[in-house]
């Protein structure tokens, strides 16, 4: 895996997708980030970019970025990351999900630059270029858990965040758990015997 | 055991798992505003405050100061184009940069486009502007409304269909009901945003935006323009939902297009949600009344269903779903009528199921009120009603499996132990309800075109320009091609969702699935003849079986003597790397122009009850069970119970999802959806999807899909009736039904909430 | 959005010294140049529809003291860290088994990724839902002083009903807070002219003339704690909430609820509503109404009856009077019978 940094020259004109796809498979962060990052470089007036530094799916990124920039929008648009999705851009619908530091939450809540040092992990993430799927995502095409597929990279990071977080216990729970996280398609049966399947396999891994 | 993936029965396709499972799976199904584009400028929209009057000065000069900002486009900016034409493509005839009159709350005012989304942003909310105000008519029941008969005004409503004499027939009915029934403004709220991304390269455009109609909005999108079709074009690879939302074209596409030619380079606006409520289509609010008469023993007589549809000012866009519930019953006599209501709003569009689901919702609903005037058990009301032919013109149903679908429902939801005396039936604290109601979706194509390549290695490759919108249309395409051609479903790619690809129908109405598999069937079968007559050519591999019937099974031609050629074989002795064939489908009445209004993007739709022959329908029945809370009266529904008969059913895994979704969406409907409006502004309050309410995962628990088997070769090739909208019909009555069963109050007003059973 | 600065203070006397700007003390924290974040859930939300417009972010997520994420239970307290997430708090086993209505008031509100974003004091403070606030071409008194109340003969269906004025009739919509005031819980705040501890009650204002006024703190204070004290009631506590949809959704209407039973008796009742009123509400009323009285189905609808005895319903919302009383009733009931 290469540990590649985005140069800071290479603005969003001229950045294309594909090349900083996901380079290997690896196992979700855990890590819980306590101790203060390092500090960004300072923006002297509001309109002044930020430096930014954070880990995306295993590899070190660095972005110039406006303050207001999401970390959704900054997956998306700097680093090419656009299976993470804008479904309200306000925190209604769920489907901009990602793990941070392991817990999920929702990138469009979240200012970039307030993920100085974070460890960030998306669908991308999940399982490498022609291999093996994440369990999660498996069972959701095992399960028929999506239609038009748009909410489905963010119910998939829900999912996984709500089984690590022990909240995967019963039908009903995960219910309750992934009420954050719609899908207008309503898939919604499907997606509770996903996670059951993917629950079970990672369970036993 | 997966229920995911129902065993096909008879004249069923097997759960093929979605061929574009993976890509959703893992981020790389590229939606619109995915799409990677070099050097790309940031749109955003500034809209209206007012609903009616016309902006008399427009402040700019906050906005241009925000560092970043580019150009910004604004009323007279396009007056070198046509204004949008209403009808099947544009959404509205309001092309709201045309002039300064304002028609509705929240019109596009202004297109800021800038380097980053944030200052674009930052732009378009400091724009202001000052408006010579009129207080706005918001609806039903608001001062200076036009009110007009609907007969006539749409293409797709000609007339308020009858039969009999409704008048003497009602007067001398034993037992009859006359109420009224309303449904509200509801909006589509697919999860992916609106969004165009607009760019030139010299007088060719491309336009990335998610779309249900990329040959239409190719056609008038040109026209708007005023550019060469062959010069515009539509892509639209995979689609976050769409629901009807993204069949018509909205004003924003041409604006977009506008701003990336007189900025130089491409830009892409992705809509605010809020903004999306405005700027795009939804579904009108309705009101009903209707009338039953039926003699005592539960026969009806007479049936009268009267319906009033909000519209914007300029726009009659009407649904006028008189036509399918005045055939749904063996009625005696009908009489219906449908008015529109011009307002001061956004016209409204098609939204899933757009006639069936506010018209059947108000005849379902007093269905059950009538059976229970009749003491009479809901199933057994209508089992006595069901009609040999449809009512209004006598002509036969092509295949019609409603009470099939009654009597397997009722088995699996256990209906034989619903008591039918209202509040009977308890659990704890919590009150429960039984109803039911009939689904109903007429059965439609169009004519469609479709190319096939296969290649000697046995790979398929399908280019269709229908759309993905989450129905699995790419996977039955790709399925009825590996079925035609004999080779595994994996072998198949199938392309979609760019006008550049043959052309197809708009992925509305339920035809996509029929429309598009005749066309693909029929490309296969035409380069399955060029493979055959090679085959059984004199110097053929199978030379000598010419009489024989041959199939195409695992990159093998087999004939039915039992010799068998390898597909590389016959490719060798016809000397050629791949065939390609192209074949345009076009349903059996068409008229002599229907492929050219294909190819112009206004193709004809057939069937349903347009036919001479007969009258295709695809029915359902649809039972739910609701829990009230005795003290606090939430309601929920922990159960619902559907069976559909549509035909052949290309997959039952897509099939089932597709009906669980509809009925979903019926709950939706029922409980939660509704678009608030400030009747003194006619402005909607709630535009979010924290107001908006839809429903969520814990507000669905048991949701079982009945596929009952149909045979019906006539409604088209493909054996196939769509099945898309039909799921979310009815679903809302059976709610409103089960609600009266277990509180004793009949709400006649959606959506059925706290409110209306406290007190 | 309004561009800002953005900074990332180690310390809470940092944090304080920078947002000691000159004038803070006299401006409302929701209006000042210099405001802080920790999860951003409401606060982001409001930035983008321009509701708010910091000129200058200061994100407490790098406050070194470990306190501020700590939760410490000692045999008469539970004290919350003001950077403890809601979804942390919420699945504490120590906190649900001693005082279960904080765990339940907690977990019921949100979605499980804004419970482990949202931090617990940036909860308390969460501002009004009321879509007439939230879209800024509307006239709102709480938004922008003396520019009128477009929800009051608007579409108020999920208004207020209690601590309503005539300038301000927007709910307060958290859950966690009704857990709060119904257990006395006390806030504390540490500002440039050092630290004090203020009752939970005393945390938020009512509307009154000045909606704009919407809590006690200054512009430079910053909420460090929250301290909740165990008592004879707190095992016997819970929240209920009823909503339109089964998850995810404000409530219409729920109930706090923790009792002090002697057999059948009631020795105390502690009684908070939410997504009925202005602000966190505690019903004192119904309190008194049920002190040293059996508890059942008729004293329960009598304290109900006192809760909303001052209630003034609007065109929409006069469901909430009913629905409210009920919910009250279910949780008392529900509450009395529950094992402890």
């Amino acid at each position: 895996m290469s540990n590649s940094t985005i140069p800071n020259s290479l603005s969003r004109r001229t950045f294309m997708t594909g090349s900083v796809s996901a380079a290997a498979a690896m196992p979700l962060a855990t890590t819980s980030t306590q101790a203060a990052p390092p500090e960004p470089a300072k923006a002297a007036a509001p309109r002044d970019l930020s430096t930014i530094s954070m880990r995306i799916n295993k590899q070190a990124y660095t972005f110039a970025l406006d303050n207001r920039t999401s970390l959704l929008d900054a997956l998306r648009d700097h680093a090419g990351l656009t299976g993470t999705k804008k479904g309200c851009d306000h925190g209604q619908c769920g489907a901009c999900t990602v793990l941070v530091d392991g817990k999920r939450v929702l990138s469009c809540l979240s200012f970039a630059v307030m993920n100085q040092g974070r460890d960030i992990t998306t669908v991308e993430g999940l399982a490498p270029v022609g291999g093996d799927l994440h369990p999660m995502q498996q069972a959701f095409v095992d399960h028929d858990a999506f239609q038009c597929g748009y909410c489905t990279p963010g119910q998939i990071m829900s999912a996984i965040g709500c089984v690590n977080e022990g909240h995967a216990g019963s039908d009903d729970e995960i219910r309750e758990y992934m009420s954050g996280n719609l899908c207008r398609c309503a898939a919604y049966p499907n997606i509770v015997a996903a996670i059951i399947q993917a629950r079970d396999e990672i369970r036993r891994a | 055991m997966n229920q995911a993936a129902p065993a096909p029965k008879e004249n069923m396709g097997n759960p093929v798992p979605r061929i574009d499972g993976r890509l959703k799976v893992t981020g790389q199904a590229g939606y619109p505003a995915d799409l990677a584009v070099a050097n790309v400028a940031y749109g955003a929209l500034a809209t209206s405050t007012v609903a009616k009057g016309s902006i008399s000065a427009l402040h700019l000069d906050k906005a241009r100061a925000v560092p970043g900002v580019i150009d910004i486009v604004s009323a007279g900016d396009m007056d070198q184009i046509d204004e949008p034409k209403f009808g099947n493509t544009a959404a509205s005839s309001i092309g709201p940069l045309h002039d300064k009159t304002i028609f509705h709350d929240g019109q596009i005012i202004a297109l800021v486009v800038a380097e980053t989304f944030e200052a674009a942003e930052e732009a378009a909310m400091l724009i202001r502007a000052d408006y010579a105000a009129e207080t706005p008519s918001a609806g039903f029941d608001s001062k200076g409304v036009e009110m007009e008969p609907a007969a006539g005004k749409s293409p797709l409503f000609k007339e308020d269909v009858k039969a009999g004499d409704f008048d003497a027939a009602f007067q001398s009915a034993a037992v009859k009901i006359d109420q009224k029934y309303s449904t509200p403004t509801q909006h589509h709220n697919p999860i992916e945003l609106f969004s165009t991304t607009a760019m030139w390269q010299g007088d060719q455009l491309t336009v990335h935006e998610p779309s249900q109609n990329v040959t239409g909005w190719k056609t008038e999108l040109a026209r708007q323009l005023k550019i060469d079709p062959a010069n515009v074009r539509i892509v639209s690879p995979y689609i976050g939902g769409a629901f009807g939302s993204k069949g018509p074209m909205t004003a924003r596409t041409a604006i977009v297009a506008v701003a990336a030619r007189r900025v130089g380079r491409p830009v892409r606006c992705v809509v605010s949600r809020m903004q999306a409520f405005n700027t795009q289509t939804y579904r009108a609010e309705t009101r009903h009344r209707i009338r039953i008469g039926a003699n005592k023993d539960g026969h009806i007589t007479a049936f009268a269903h009267e319906g009033w549809e909000v519209t914007s000012r300029p726009d009659a866009y009407v649904v006028g779903g008189t036509s399918a519930t005045g055939r749904m019953y063996n009625y005696g006599s009908v009489l219906t009528h449908v008015s529109l209501v011009h307002a001061d709003r956004n016209t409204p569009g098609y939204m899933r199921s757009p006639p069936e689901t506010p018209y059947v919702y108000a005849l379902e609903n007093a269905m059950d009120e009538m059976a229970v005037a009749l003491g009479m058990d809901p199933v057994e009301f209508r089992r006595i009603n069901e009609p040999e032919k449809e009512p209004i013109g006598g002509k036969p149903f092509s295949s019609r499996s409603l009470i099939k679908c009654y009597d397997q429902a009722a088995e699996a939801f256990g209906w034989s132990k619903r008591d039918a005396a209202v509040g009977s039936m308890r659990d704890g604290d919590w009150l429960v309800g039984m109803g039911c109601a009939t689904a109903i979706y007429p059965t439609a194509s169009a004519p469609c075109a479709a190319r096939v390549r296969l290649t000697d290695d046995g790979q398929v490759r399908v280019q269709c320009g229908s759309h993905e919108i989450g129905t699995g249309v790419r996977t039955v395409a790709g399925q009825m091609a590996a079925e035609r051609l004999g080779v595994d479903i994996d072998k198949v790619t199938v392309e979609m969702g760019d006008s550049a690809l043959p052309p197809a129908p708009v992925s509305g109405g339920s035809i996509s699935t029929a429309s598009v598999c005749s066309a693909v069937m029929k490309a296969c079968d035409a380069v399955r003849q060029k493979l055959f007559a090679a085959a059984i050519a004199g110097d053929g591999p199978l030379a000598g079986s010419g009489n024989a019937r041959l199939e195409m099974d695992q990159k093998t031609i087999v004939a039915s003597g039992g010799k068998s050629a390898r597909l590389s074989d016959v490719f060798k002795a016809m000397q050629v790397g791949a065939i390609e064939e192209y074949a345009e489908f076009a349903p059996k009445d068409s008229t002599p122009e229907a492929l050219k209004k294909l190819y112009a993007g206004q193709p004809e739709f057939h069937g349903g009850d347009q036919d001479k022959d007969s009258v295709k329908y695809a029915f359902g029945a649809e039972f739910v069970e609701v829990r009230v809370n005795s003290y606090t009266r939430e309601i929920r529904v922990p159960r619902v119970v559907g069976a559909f008969a549509a035909g052949r059913i290309m997959n039952t895994r897509t099939a089932r999802s597709q009906l669980m979704g509809g009925m979903i969406w019926g709950i939706g409907q029922a409980l939660h959806e509704a678009t608030e409006i400030d009747r003194r502004d006619a402005r909607y309050v709630n535009r979010d999807l924290q107001d908006y309410l839809v429903p969520v995962n814990a507000d669905i628990k048991q949701v079982d899909v009945i596929l009952v088997p149909e045979v019906d070769p006539d409604v088209n090739p493909a054996g196939v009736k769509g099945l898309g909208e039909l799921g979310n019909v009815g679903t809302a009555a059976a709610v409103a039904s089960a609600v009266y069963h277990a509180t004793g109050k009949r709400i006649r007003d959606l959506p059925i909430r706290i409110d209306d059973l406290i007190g | 959005m309004h561009p800002f600065l953005y900074e990332r203070p180690t310390s809470v006397s940092a944090a304080i010294a920078t947002a000691a700007e000159p004038g803070a003390r006299h401006v409302q924290p929701t209006q000042a140049n210099t405001q802080f974040i920790a999860g951003g859930t409401n606060l982001a939300d409001y930035m983008k529809l321009g509701v708010a417009q910091p000129e200058r972010l200061l994100d407490l997520n790098n406050l070194a003291e470990p306190a501020l994420r700590q939760i410490r239970i000692s045999d008469d307290t539970i004290r919350f860290g003001a950077l403890v997430r809601m979804g942390e708090a919420a699945d504490n086993k120590e906190v649900r088994r001693r005082c279960p209505l904080l765990a339940e008031s907690l977990q019921l509100a949100a979605s499980g990724q804004l419970r482990n974003m949202a931090s617990l004091a940036g909860n308390v403070l969460q501002r009004t839902r009321c879509e007439y606030f939230r879209e800024i071409s509307w006239p709102c008194n709480k938004r922008e002083p003396g520019s009128g109340c477009a929800a009051m003969e608007g579409v108020n269906r999920q208004h207020a009903v209690l601590g309503t004025s005539d300038a301000c009739i927007a709910t307060y919509h958290g859950d966690f807070a009704q857990a709060l005031i119904a257990l006395d819980a006390v806030v504390e705040v540490e500002g440039r002219r050092g630290s004090r501890r203020v009752p939970f009650a005393k945390l938020h204002r009512l509307p009154g003339d000045t909606p704009e006024i919407e809590t006690d703190l200054a512009a430079d204070e910053v909420i460090v704690a929250i301290a909740v004290p165990f008592d004879t009631w707190s095992r016997r506590s819970r929240y209920l909430k009823i909503r339109d949809r089964e998850s995810y959704a404000f409530a219409l209407a729920s109930a706090a609820v923790a009792l002090d039973m002697d057999g059948e008796m009631v020795r105390q009742a502690r009684i908070a509503l939410g997504g009925v009123a202005t602000v966190p509400w505690r019903a004192r009323a119904a309190e008194a109404a049920l002190r040293d009285n059996v508890l059942d189905d008729k004293s329960a609808a009598a304290a109900a009856e006192a809760a909303f005895a001052d209630a003034s319903p609007r065109q929409h919302n006069a469901f909430k009077v009913p629905l409210g009383k009920r919910t009250l009733v279910r949780a008392l009931l529900e509450t009395r019978d529950m094992k402890v």
